[in-house]
């Protein structure tokens, strides 16, 4: 390898800086699809606990159906998977899937129709989307 | 102050297939990434789809980088991701440039 001077090689880390910047901030598509995945998983409680039998539960399950298959497409789509997203995304659904099944299945057998279940309930299931979120645009 | 022996110096520790440009370039966005795509590589490092082929090959033979090819839909994606062996020697690879950048030997 020829001459190579400090210059050079702090101009390198600073393009290695740059570059890597840029390819994070078009990983952040992950900071919106966890927000919407919280705000979606709440709706979806708070329709299946709180509305009449058998509207709530058709209207909370094809409301997030069709927000999971828009999720879907949108990943689908994206050009850059963020680092360590397989970990993230796996703690994101087993996370949210522990709470979603205490919550619903708590609020179905004792608390049908009870807002003090349901609202703290929807307030649970939407936190891993929420704090997942929230921690990745922080980084 | 004694001027360090032959192979002592940190640009001993570049690595000869990460420092062309374009390659060091493809590396540095790839270690930010589990994967991105072929095209938002070239568009990141601004070079064309042929310069990148031929960079991206002789990083995968290296060893460095894995393409997977798939689709979206009936687009056809190529995917590029860095392997393990290849987020180690690009860190190595930025080690050494540190070492040179802080100056800690005289250059030459």
């Amino acid at each position: 390898m020829s001459e190579y001077a400090a210059k050079d090689a702090s101009d390198a880390l600073a393009r290695a800086r740059e570059l890597g910047s840029s390819v994070r901030g078009s990983g952040r598509w992950y900071v919106r699809y966890q927000v919407i995945f919280g705000c979606a998983a709440a709706l979806c409680v708070l329709a299946i606990g709180l509305l009449h039998h058998p509207y709530g539960v058709a209207l909370g399950t094809g409301f997030w159906v069709v927000v999971i298959a828009g999720l879907s497409v949108y990943s689908a789509r994206q050009r850059v998977v963020g680092r360590g997203f397989a970990l993230r995304h796996g703690g994101l659904i087993a996370t949210w899937g522990v709470l979603n099944g205490a919550v619903l299945a708590g609020g179905v057998t004792w608390f049908p129709g009870v807002a003090a279940w349901w609202v703290p309930g929807a307030v649970a299931v939407a936190l891993p989307g929420l704090v997942g979120g929230f921690l990745a645009a922080r980084r | 102050m004694t001027r360090p022996g032959p192979g002592t110096h940190p640009r001993h520790g570049l690595d000869e297939v990460i420092h062309a440009p374009v390659r060091f370039s493809v590396m540095a966005a790839l270690a930010a990434a589990d994967k991105a795509e072929f095209a938002f590589v070239r568009d990141t490092v601004e070079v064309s789809d042929s310069v990148l082929s031929r960079q991206v090959a002789t990083l995968e033979k290296a060893g460095y980088v894995a393409v997977t090819k798939g689709y979206v839909g009936k687009r056809p994606r190529t995917w590029l991701a860095l392997t393990a062996d290849g987020r180690t020697a690009f860190a190595a690879h930025c080690d050494a440039l540190r070492a040179i950048a802080g100056g800690d030997v005289a250059d030459g």
